[in-house]
């Protein structure tokens, strides 16, 4: 199943960004490869000579919705200058300007060293030295082809650098709770659990035997996770996860316990709401207690009854590690 | 209503203090070599932390790329109808999809959600529930089976994906119940 919905992820995330790009050569939504009609005026004065002059970028609101057929308003005015070399004129926007779409994207694409949007100059004849007055003239941008198909390659790649970050940042946490738990299981304080939680936990891990520790961490795993502590459960679960491993007779193949544990953890029983939503939604958490509670534990009725259901299929039944022969 | 949330609220401050105190002084009373078996335990840390790394490169770049591609408000606008018959808001179905997928994700829908429609809003309200009722299934298949080097997850993500999916459609009938 999950080799199935990765493959899918990755597939449909080009199929989707192709189909995007697609449509944006279709109705050539950059228009590649045109001028854009713009106004030029000289804050400091035209210099014929100087390499770099200054100058303000104005862009009508009407003719620039009808040349990218957009309804997004440029600003009045941007700061920007222009670059006069042997080759021919650029025209740069200042970078961080708030410029509209699809100038926004375009400046992704065609841009400086610096980060500045920038373009080709057409269709300006140079004004007399020390003009100040807006002079018409047109910018071709560099074009800009697949946007979306580029954006979800850099995704891709942002986020396994995030995955590993967060693994690492674990380390702490998960070395510190993996210690205590050593002193629980060295004091005897896990078994006591065991006894205690048996008649709770085993309908639902009825393949644990009855004096394994692996309930007693499920239970502390179920503990942090009821009161919101996300630090100690996921340390917590990884525990109790290993210690079902040892019942386990496959090196790579979940047991139905390992499933039931995963289930439980996905619907997360929770007694207090998230820190993070506490900090979005203010005041109006209060009303949302009972809600989420409720919700939570439906949910989590939901969740245990899949998890057992399912293991019943044949098709798991087969891949069962535990099963009889 | 009020006094239960007091009491479970002031447990919470509680419950990690206390673990963290009472684990190595219960050690100490019960003649448990406490430090020697705290740095024992703590050395998995670090093999923990790298053994899931695999696992949450596959998982996070995947879900990167498919949030990326735009593909999510493709399938909002093709569900759009389907939802309709079931009484589902379609400006929530980007947070159910991504409630599964990525926590990081999931908050940032709910923060869009809170500039666009206002934190008293029952759309808003739904966002958070559903937020706040459910895990980030891929990611605890990512670490807790990674964890253990288990790749064959038989029926746990079908049965994770189905308690959200519940959990989803949940949410916003309470929320509907109670507010709307």
């Amino acid at each position: 199943m999950l080799n199935y919905i990765w493959a899918g992820l990755i597939i449909a995330s080009i199929v989707f960004a192709l189909g995007y790009d697609a449509s944006d050569i279709a109705t050539d939504r950059y228009r590649n490869g045109r001028p854009l009609p713009v106004a030029l005026a000289f804050p400091e004065g035209y210099d014929p000579a100087a390499r770099r002059v200054p100058v303000e970028i104005r862009m009508e609101t009407r003719e620039y919705a009808t040349f990218y057929g957009t309804d997004q308003t440029p600003a009045s005015g941007y700061p920007g200058y222009l670059l006069q070399t042997q080759e021919g004129r650029q025209l740069r926007f200042e970078a961080g300007a708030k410029l509209p779409e699809p100038l926004a994207t375009i400046g992704k694409v065609s841009r400086s060293r610096d980060d500045e949007l920038q373009g080709r100059l057409v269709g300006f004849t140079s004004p007399a030295a020390g003009e100040t007055e807006a002079a018409a003239a047109g910018v071709v941008f560099q074009p800009v082809r697949f946007v979306k198909l580029n954006a979800v390659a850099a995704a891709g790649i942002d986020f396994a650098r995030t995955a590993a970050e967060i693994a690492i940042g674990l380390i702490g946490v998960l070395a510190l709770f993996l210690g205590l738990l050593k002193i629980a299981e060295d004091a005897g304080i896990v078994f006591a659990l065991v006894k205690l939680v048996r008649p709770i936990l085993r309908p639902l891990f009825p393949e644990i035997p009855p004096d394994h520790p692996a309930l007693g961490m499920i239970a502390l795993n179920l503990t942090a996770t009821l009161f919101g502590l996300g630090n100690a459960a996921t340390p917590f679960g990884i525990k109790a996860m290993e210690e079902l491993q040892t019942l386990n007779p496959s090196e790579d193949t979940a047991t139905n316990s390992m499933v039931m544990l995963l289930a439980i953890n996905t619907a997360s029983l929770q007694l207090v709401p998230p820190v993070l939503l506490l900090a979005l939604m203010g005041t109006q958490i209060n009303t949302l207690i009972f809600p989420i509670l409720t919700t939570t534990v439906l949910g989590l009725i939901v969740a245990i009854t899949a998890a057992r259901l399912l293991g019943r299929l044949p098709g798991y039944r087969a891949s069962d590690p535990k099963r009889t022969l | 209503m009020d006094t239960v949330r007091d009491v479970i609220s002031l447990l919470s401050y509680f419950v990690l203090p206390l673990i963290l105190v009472s684990f190595p002084l219960y050690g100490l009373y019960k003649r448990v070599p406490v430090y020697e078996s705290f740095v024992e335990g703590a050395r998995d840390g670090f093999q923990v932390a790298v053994r899931i790394i695999p696992y949450l490169v596959a998982i996070l770049f995947a879900i990167a790329m498919f949030r990326a591609s735009g593909a999510m408000e493709a399938l909002t606008r093709a569900l759009d109808p389907v939802l309709g018959m079931i009484g589902f808001p379609a400006e929530l179905l980007p947070m159910a999809i991504v409630r599964s997928l990525s926590g990081s994700g999931s908050a940032a829908l709910v923060v869009d959600m809170i500039n666009q429609y206002g934190e008293d809003s029952i759309l808003v309200k739904m966002a958070a529930v559903m937020y706040g009722s459910s895990e980030t299934t891929f990611y605890v298949i990512a670490v807790y089976f990674g964890a253990v080097n288990i790749r064959k997850t038989r029926h746990a993500v079908p049965a994770g994906l189905i308690a959200d999916a519940a959990a989803m459609v949940i949410a916003v009938w309470t929320v509907r119940l109670l507010f709307g």
